[in-house]
């Protein structure tokens, strides 16, 4: 027999024992709390059961159980208003307040995990802030203040949870409310889960109202403060001793990553400007290699029209070869493929060059250039020629 | 009459559901492996450091011209937008012919604990913006900012307009201090430099803590009551882990970023107020000009719908449209209506502006 066929008959002979006690109960012949005492036992054996293999899923699981249990506690009290003093209307108020009481106990438990709560010590803070002497004064001032620090958090910590036992309490005054609410037939609540949902609806406006107040925001705000002054005290101590041990401490790590930080943001932002400079620089030698080979075609073809002038007018860096490039298609390594074009119109081949004159992008214009060197001016007359072209641009 | 009439057969009935639901979950829950998550294939086109920008294909190609490119919070893993799928909208938005993009934060570690807020907004996002328009071969991008992700939009898109089309936000707190900010009313009177100089990076489970005493009784016990109910049900288990991985499976925050970040926009209110900086450069919302589409959920318990309508008063544009989600901060991604309206939406919107 495999573990989990076991598993399997050892939960069915108990749904079949429970079975046979809630219908005695719809019978009229067991008492309702007893039977969601019967509840509660079902789901701690279906835990037990559970917990020889629960797989991935299992801390989800347990906070189900964790839940499942606070609402068989619910039941059980609910059900056991309904059991007691015949004749008379059951308080259905204290009925809940008896039921979730432990659910009190768990937003503090989740506080308590959040701020790390634990048993507060005795009132000894005249003690602590006795004056130091000697040597190790120092040290003796810092364990002081330490133990000061832990006193004022539990403090605070008392302060929450008296927060907390208040919007439980709210939580209640609510619950009543919306239970008169449905005393009216047909707006009766007619089952556990029912019931359940309301109280949550109730508790969660209760603890709403206070978590917005400001009396919460003061007080929230000095535990998370009065938790963080006892960590940086553990740490300053930490600290001294990793020192005196000669091993890395967590400010030396700290303050290398922040210098590391500083010298990357440095380090990009002078990439990004030689960047810009470099990109400025290319846009500036581009326009003057058109406004070169414009000046230098019209000063060869004085006959030339001036429409086709026109044509030869030096166009913008951001021309028809970017807009080109713009429309090709999607995928990583478009980018890189252009300037390889480029360098194909720059070669030699008379093909090409005309292919690239066709095209009238950038590259044509390269390319008419590299033509027009052919026959250009000496080198002293071209760096000659530059200044009447740039003045010329700026015009 | 009293208010409560549980008969003990309803009772009985109640209970042996549960019996049933606990007996099948023997079953279901064993035969149960861990769930998977983020379902649309996806190719990395950039990556720095920790940060990945994912493109995602759909079945064919993009019909939309202009990319959309998601900026997460850094609070929680991204792909909570491609969950499953049926619950994704990166597969709805690229099923109505969207180009879509994602920032992945990564984890950070102690390595990471002096990212400033300027380092993820001029620095990752501006990086990012760049990467995504260089491999669309557009000058500029749509940019869709999830809560936090959606502030940081904000900042970005007002320092650098140039490089955004449109700017979808969704679920983002502008004014952080609306009265029903319960998170906000938390963090006033916290020593936030006290704070981040003791814990360096913000612990994960802290930040989760928090959030899970923002409703203390439906979070930690009502919502795992319900799971019963669902116990026998292998699919809809499926579904219930595959959302309680992605609420537990949250980044730690970087320290310096988290200084900033509470002290500007939670304590400050400086998004709304004026004074924002953000490394060089200050923010004026009233430099947003392209068009905005501002989507919250009306039933938000982290970001308050107060909290995100507040951006139609400040935003420079004339072009500014809000969609109200009926649903909650999770729900608007993740439930059966924000798969019909969501996605539509987004699309609908973007397809008018590219006329």
């Amino acid at each position: 027999m495999s573990a989990a066929s076991n598993l399997l008959d050892q939960w069915q002979a108990l749904a079949r024992q429970y079975s046979n006690a809630w219908g005695e109960l719809a019978r009229g012949a067991n008492e309702p709390a007893a039977m969601a005492a019967d509840l509660a036992h079902g789901f701690e054996q279906w835990s037990r059961l559970f917990s020889a293999g629960s797989g991935p899923q299992g801390e989800s699981i347990e906070r189900m159980l964790d839940g499942a249990k606070r609402y068989a506690a619910f039941a059980q009290s609910i059900l056991g208003a309904m059991g007691n003093q015949p004749g008379t209307a059951p308080d259905w108020g204290a009925a809940v307040l008896r039921g979730m009481a432990p659910d009190i106990g768990g937003v503090a438990d989740a506080a308590s995990r959040m701020f790390g709560a634990g048993p507060a010590p005795g009132d000894i803070r005249a003690w602590m802030n006795l004056p130091t002497f000697g040597p190790a004064r120092e040290h003796q001032e810092e364990y002081q203040k330490s133990v000061l620090a832990w006193m004022d958090y539990q403090e605070q910590l008392r302060r929450y949870n008296e927060l907390m036992v208040r919007a439980a309490r709210r939580g209640f005054e609510l619950f009543e409310g919306k239970l008169a609410e449905r005393e009216q037939p047909g707006r009766q609540i007619d089952s556990l889960r029912a019931l359940y949902d309301l109280w949550v609806d109730a508790a969660e406006e209760g603890y709403a109202e206070i978590a917005l107040s400001h009396e919460f925001r003061e007080v929230y705000g000095a535990l998370v403060n009065a938790q963080m002054r006892v960590r940086a005290h553990v740490q300053k101590e930490v600290e001294r001793v990793a020192n005196d041990l000669g091993m890395p401490t967590r400010a030396e790590v700290d303050s290398i990553g922040q210098r590391l930080q500083a010298l990357r943001r440095e380090f990009r932002e002078r990439g990004s400007d030689a960047a810009g400079d470099l990109a400025r620089e290319v846009d500036r030698l581009r326009r003057e290699v058109a406004e070169l080979k414009a000046a230098s075609e019209a000063a060869d073809a004085p006959a030339t029209p001036p429409s086709s002038r026109r044509v030869r007018k030096p166009a913008r860096p951001s021309g028809r070869g970017t807009a080109k490039a713009a429309a090709q298609p999607r995928k990583p390594g478009a980018a890189t493929k252009r300037p390889a074009r480029r360098t194909a119109v720059r070669g030699p081949a008379k093909k090409r060059v005309v292919a690239a004159r066709a095209e009238g992008s950038f590259a044509s214009r390269i390319a008419r250039f590299n033509d027009t060197s052919r026959v250009a001016p000496p080198t002293g007359a071209l760096r000659g020629a530059r200044p009447r072209a740039r003045r010329g641009a700026s015009r | 009459m009293g208010p409560i009439k549980i008969e003990p057969a309803r009772a009985y009935e109640e209970a042996m559901t549960t019996q049933r639901k606990l007996a099948a979950a023997l079953t279901t829950l064993r035969e149960m492996d861990d769930v998977d998550f983020g379902v649309t294939p996806k190719e990395e086109i950039y990556r720095e450091d920790k940060v990945v920008v994912y493109r995602f294909r759909g079945d064919g190609p993009p019909t939309a011209k202009v990319p959309i490119l998601i900026v997460y919070a850094l609070v929680n893993r991204p792909y909570m937008v491609d969950l499953q799928d049926d619950r994704s909208l990166v597969r709805n938005l690229l099923a109505r012919g969207e180009d879509v993009y994602l920032i992945d934060w990564g984890y950070p570690d102690g390595a990471d604990r002096w990212l400033t807020l300027d380092d993820y907004i001029n620095g990752y996002i501006a990086r990012s913006v760049d990467a995504v328009a260089r491999h669309a071969g557009v000058p500029r991008i749509n940019l869709l900012g999830i809560c936090q992700g959606g502030a940081f939009s904000l900042c970005f898109s007002a320092i650098h307009p140039d490089k955004v089309k449109n700017l979808i936000t969704m679920v983002t707190p502008v004014d952080f201090q609306t009265p029903d900010n319960m998170l906000s009313n938390w963090v006033q009177t916290m020593d936030v430099d006290l704070f981040v100089d003791t814990l360096g990076n913000v612990p994960a489970d802290l930040m989760n803590l928090c959030y899970l005493m923002l409703k203390p009784y439906r979070l930690n016990q009502q919502k795992y009551i319900g799971l019963v109910d669902i116990l026998d049900d292998k699919v809809e288990m499926e579904n219930f882990l595959r959302m309680e991985k992605w609420i537990f499976d949250s980044p730690d925050q970087a320290g310096e970023a988290f200084r900033q970040f509470l002290k500007d926009f939670y304590q400050g209110n400086k998004l709304v107020q004026g004074g924002l900086r953000i490394g060089p450069h200050e923010v004026h919302l009233g430099n947003l000009h392209m068009p905005v589409l501002n989507i919250f959920a009306e039933q938000d318990h982290l970001v308050p719908p107060a909290a995100s309508r507040a951006l139609r008063g400040v935003v420079g544009t004339k072009d500014y449209t809000e969609l109200a989600f009926r649903g909650g901060h999770i729900g608007i991604y993740v439930s059966g209506r924000a798969q019909r309206e969501v996605p539509g939406a987004i699309h609908d919107w973007l397809a008018a502006r590219s006329r």
